[in-house]
């Protein structure tokens, strides 16, 4: 599904297309995961890595890209790489680049990413720290607000992990992890992926009343009710319009 | 060979089996014997393992003590009585233990006092989890001869081999409330403790069961000695229960209870609680949940400006404190009412109650006479109770179950079997004592009842699960709880961390947040469960504690809400905090319905009197119906009552549905928003938690929607958009249908698409130590577990269908929430036409069907299609905002 002249959801992934750039770009996987939740006790099957991989060799043999680009948090743990997110992030990274034939590996460093240079040798990707401006486009994680301030047309954002929460008629309640598409209040245009960690609930945009916290760009440069939902359904796009007329009220 | 014995053995026999000693105290105690003494003490000689049912004040304590320090006091006086523990008492509850504590260590200090011989004095210890550090490691040292502890204090005692060697001469075993364990995993978990014991100690030992009344008796009796190899052990029975006479009645707070406003019913049972407050010196209250124990305290000091030390509540989410000061007052006299939900249904000590006041429907005949039971000075004496209905549902059944106790037809229980979940547990505590050979371990956990049919390829792959099997090898370090090796075929010990795991995780009792619900003016209410909050959205309509709100917003761990007085609710809960109604008695009240349809048929005239009357419920019972009202327990409101409830039904929809009748009304819900097939299946939650989801299943598939249902006691109700509109004709195909269908195929297939599922396999990921509720030091909270439930399923399915988490959860979901087996045999009837049907369509919901609309536990069946159930959202939520901004 285009969403503008630039920019192609591909069809019930949690991934875009920029044709005019040969690449494909996701957010958030959080590798490691599980290994990060076994050591809190939380012991879950493995299950991230393998539907990553899934959802990019989708998009790949879909739209045929020459670049991956990573929004940021591409490991899960704050404060010190973890044996498994190490493992995972190399096997991930070989899958990419010998598996599916991907020239360039892209990576904006988010709040999760500390010590993944040490990876940037052998794997051999690019590695942007916090935001990259990437023919005018402006990738950036997220958890700040973006340094640059000119010099790009379209402003790429991860970290939010964004979902809207569906009721029907007969009172089922849906998590529906989604795109969030918009205008800033300057008038530029962004746009938030969805995480591609396979365990993330997400942020239900439109019961929370503020999610600045979780993201400082909705302080006072975006408005979240005045951006485009496009959810991911099964197997494909789903769009849903803006998420303001999206909230319940009573 | 399991053996009832009906003819007590005499005073004197009884007396003559005791130690000499032991006989003067108990003869300068009390001057007779309670009737189940009379069985125990030469039972108790004869080294009979036992199971006492009586209700509490019975003796029943000393039934069991008095021949256990008989025998012990033999052993001393020989000399041979060591500093070990010969005698394990274990109860589900803590305060009980205290209790018991307290009733060993007075007696035994009067029976010393009488002894100028030089030797060792019995003693008495405790172990619970309130047991501080310095007594622990005293009772290392200095074991006590009996032990009073918990089943989950018990699990960690049996894992310690320093702990074990002062076990080596246990000869007892008491199971107290045997009833409250028999029937839940925490009971499996017990039975498999007391197995492994005798295993590590290397001997068997005598099983004393003691409890309220249960039905099988047999089956308890099993729970209770458990099997050796192919055999269940010998065990003798003694059912004393009915040796108490009792008095009780159902009473109706108003005349007209159908059409009488919910603010009058309220003040009037509020009014005739403080009536019988003040008739009675001490009067016990029993609601069915904790959040009603308040309101009821709550109302009653509002109302009749009670002092507040005077009226007190005690349940379960209140401290040790609170609840150890509130009996301490009912022991002294020194309250005039106390308000429980369950915690005082058990046999605390707490002195002399003349009244019970049951309020609203215990679900079963055996928890009624149970709660009844605790009134009445001593076993000689009657024992009164009154149980007040709260609608005209609950009136129904609280007849026929006070009905039903006065025949002494009394509910069955079942034991949950082959349960993986908690069996996890004890592999991991198992691996920590020895290496064990997996044939060796197999055999030891047939020793308990629930696991006598377990099978070897499930305790495999359990093996194979805490083995970390399910990872691959380079993640197994941090997954694996226990070492296996498939061709050694042993299993042990793995890891320094699992020690801890075991000791800081074990139990049965799920981890649930509790999130308050208060007004706006942060007036409290209730609580809900955070699963549900998350559910809810801004506007929707809930009931709590049989009112209704409007859900405004949520803030931490809160839930503000706004009252919503007779709207109906937009969203039922997904859960329920009742207990389900037994089968039993849901037969039973369904032949009632019979009875009385016919009865009232009679004399029922379609003319506007008649109407009118019954509009103020004015109607009098007919001469047929009188017949079998008066032969009940009943007041005269609650018969009125009863009898133009019947005669609503009858004039509005023509049948009354009964136990081999299931009426189903096609009808709309008020807001006409929703169609509605209402199914009154009158066989209980769990029968009809099958059921429904069957029909549910059924109805998606054939229409592609997705479908909702609601489930309570008296049937249940299907909900589906109005664009589904489904014939009556349809109707009858779909249930012929069923007949078709392998039932308990179609429900593994597709149980998946629920909530149910997802809610319950994350519990039984906890119990089987897959999530983690404290690991290394750390308390892991629900909210912090941090993964969706919908993932953490789907995850656990890429693994296979053989997972034992999952398992597990489909065998809790069949076996103990729904009742498979006889949901099965309902539908061969129906198939057959013992059971027959009636289809009608009706305008508005007929009387019968009112609570089934209001109160349930709900659930959704997905559609099998996951596109074309999102693309129906979809479409759904987009027509939705243009009629909005039209």
């Amino acid at each position: 599904m285009m969403i503008n002249k630039e920019i192609e959801i591909i069809d019930g992934l949690p991934l875009i297309y920029i044709k005019s750039m040969s690449a494909i770009a996701c957010s958030d996987l959080h590798l490691g995961y599980e290994g990060v939740m076994a050591d809190r006790g939380v012991f879950l099957p493995k299950a991230n890595l393998k539907s990553i991989k899934e959802s990019i060799k989708l998009a790949v043999d879909s739209v045929n890209p020459r670049s991956i680009i990573i929004d940021g948090d591409i490991k899960n743990e704050f404060s010190k790489v973890h044996l498994e997110e190490f493992n995972e992030f190399r096997e991930l990274c070989v899958y990419l680049k010998e598996d599916l034939e991907l020239e360039n590996i892209i990576l904006i460093k988010g709040n999760h990413d500390n010590f993944i240079e040490r990876l940037k040798e052998p794997i051999g990707f690019k590695m942007y720290y916090q935001e990259g401006l990437i023919s005018k486009m402006l990738f950036f994680h997220g958890e700040d607000k973006p340094m640059a301030k000119s010099g790009y047309t379209h402003m790429i954002m991860g970290h939010l992990h964004p979902s809207i929460a569906l009721f029907n008629s007969v009172g089922i309640k849906e998590k529906l992890k989604c795109f969030l598409s918009g205008k800033t209040k300057r008038g530029k245009y962004i746009l938030i992926l969805p995480a591609m960690n396979y365990f993330a609930p997400g942020v239900d945009v439109n019961m929370e009343e503020d999610i600045s916290g979780l993201a400082p760009i909705f302080r006072n440069m975006l408005d979240v009710d005045e951006m485009d939902a496009y959810c991911i359904g099964e197997g494909e796009t789903l769009e849903f319009g803006k998420v303001g007329a999206l909230r319940y009220q009573r | 060979m399991i053996d009832y014995y009906k003819v007590p053995f005499s005073k004197e026999e009884s007396l003559e089996s005791l130690n000499l000693f032991i006989r003067k105290w108990f003869e300068s105690k009390y001057k007779d014997l309670t009737p189940p003494q009379r069985y125990s003490f030469r039972l108790i000689k004869e080294g009979k393992n036992m199971l006492i049912t009586a209700p509490t004040g019975s003796g029943k304590t000393f039934s069991a003590f008095t021949g256990i320090l008989s025998d012990l006091m033999n052993l001393s006086l020989n000399g041979s009585l060591k500093e070990k523990i010969y005698c394990i008492y274990v109860s589900p509850l803590r305060a009980l233990n205290n209790d018991i504590y307290r009733n060993l260590t007075g007696p035994l200090e009067e029976i010393f006092k009488g002894i100028s011989l030089p030797i060792s004095k019995i003693t008495v210890g405790i172990r619970t989890g309130d047991t501080p550090q310095k007594e622990r490691h005293r009772q290392l040292t200095h074991p006590p001869n009996i032990l009073v502890t918990t089943p989950e204090s018990l699990a960690i005692l049996i894992n310690s081999p320093k702990f074990l060697e002062n076990m080596k001469e246990v000869k007892y075993i008491v199971i107290d409330e045997l009833h409250e364990l028999a029937n839940n995993k925490r009971g499996v978990h017990l039975s498999l403790s007391i197995e492994r014991l005798a295993e590590a100690i290397g001997h068997d030992f005598i099983r004393i069961g003691m409890g309220a009344t249960m039905s099988p008796l047999e089956e308890a009796a099993k729970f209770l000695v458990g099997y050796d190899g192919e055999d269940c052990r010998d065990c003798a029975i003694v059912d004393a229960t009915w040796d108490k006479k009792m008095d009780f009645v159902t009473v109706c707070p108003v005349k007209d209870i159908i059409n009488e406003k919910d603010e009058k019913i309220e003040s009037s049972i509020y009014g005739m609680i403080d009536a019988i407050i003040k008739q009675n010196k001490t009067t016990l209250v029993f609601t069915n949940t904790r959040s009603g124990t308040e309101r009821v305290v709550y109302n009653l000091i509002r109302r009749f400006k009670y002092a507040e030390d005077s009226i007190a509540a005690h349940h379960g989410s209140l401290s040790r404190e609170t609840r150890l000061g509130v009996e301490e007052l009912l022991k002294n006299g020194k309250i005039k009412c106390a308000v429980s939900s369950t915690s005082l249904e058990l046999g605390i000590d707490i002195g002399t109650i003349d009244n019970v006041v049951q309020i609203g429907s215990p679900k079963s005949v055996a928890r009624a006479v149970q709660r009844i039971g605790r009134s009445g000075h001593s076993f000689m004496d009657i024992a009164r109770g009154e149980v007040i209905v709260t609608n005209r549902d609950d009136l129904v059944e609280c007849s026929v179950m006070l009905d039903a106790a006065k025949k002494r037809h009394i509910d069955n229980f079942t034991t949950p079997k082959n349960a993986m979940d908690v069996l996890a547990q004890h592999i991991v505590g198992m691996s920590q004592t020895k290496k064990w050979g997996v044939d060796e371990a197999y055999a030891l956990i047939r020793h308990a009842y629930p696991y006598n049919a377990f099978q070897k390829k499930d305790f495999l792959s359990l093996l194979e699960y805490l083995s970390g099997m399910y990872v691959g090898l380079e993640s197994r370090r941090v997954y694996a709880k226990i070492w296996f090796d498939e061709k050694e075929n042993a299993f042990g010990r793995r890891g320094k961390l699992t020690k801890l795991i075991y000791f800081l995780n074990l139990g049965t009792i799920p981890d649930e947040v509790a999130i308050d619900v208060v007004t706006k003016e942060n007036k409290w209410i209730g609580s809900i469960q955070e699963e549900f909050l998350s559910k809810l959205k801004p506007g929707d309509i809930f009931a709590l504690g049989g009112k209704t709100y409007s859900f405004e917003f949520s803030r931490v761990m809160k839930a503000i809400v706004s009252e919503a007085p007779g709207q109906v609710p937009t969203i039922p809960p997904w859960y329920s905090e009742q207990l389900p109604l037994t089968y039993e008695l849901a037969l039973e009240i369904g032949q009632f319905r019979e009875k009385m349809a016919i009865a009232t048929g009679h004399s029922v005239e379609r003319n506007l009197s008649t109407l009118r009357k019954l509009n103020k419920g004015l109607l009098r019972p007919n001469k047929q119906a009188s017949q079998i009202l008066e032969a009940m327990p009943l007041d005269e409101n609650a018969k009125n009552s009863i009898f133009n409830y019947f005669v609503e039904q009858i004039l509005y929809a023509g049948y009354v549905p009964n136990d081999h009748m299931i009426l189903v009304e096609k009808t709309v819900d008020e807001e006409g928003e929703r169609n509605l097939i209402i199914f009154h299946s009158l066989f209980g939650r769990r029968i009809n938690d099958a059921l429904s989801r069957i029909v549910a299943i059924m109805i998606g598939d054939r229409y592609e929607t997705d479908v909702a249902v609601n489930i309570t006691d008296n049937g249940f109700v299907i909900i589906t958009d109005t664009d589904v509109n489904i014939s009556k004709a349809a109707i009858s195909e779909i249930i012929s249908g069923i007949g078709r269908e392998n039932v308990r195929k179609l429900l593994m297939e597709n149980i998946r698409r629920t909530e149910m599922m997802k809610r319950r396999f994350r519990y039984n990921a906890v119990r089987s130590f897959m999530i983690l509720r404290n690991y290394m030091g750390r308390k892991i909270s629900v909210r912090r577990q941090q993964v969706s439930s919908q993932f953490l399923l789907k995850a656990a399915e890429e693994i296979g269908s053989e997972f034992p988490v999952l398992k597990e959860t489909y065998r809790e979901i069949f076996e103990d929430v729904m009742d498979l087996p006889r949901s099965e045999m309902i539908i061969s009837k129906i198939m057959s036409g013992e059971i027959s049907y009636k289809i009608i369509e009706t305008e508005v919901p007929s009387p019968f069907s009112h609570l089934m609309i209001t109160f349930g536990e709900a659930d959704v069946v997905m559609m099998k299609d996951r596109r074309a159930h999102l693309r129906q959202l979809h479409r759904q939520v987009l027509s939705k905002m243009r009629s909005r901004i039209k």
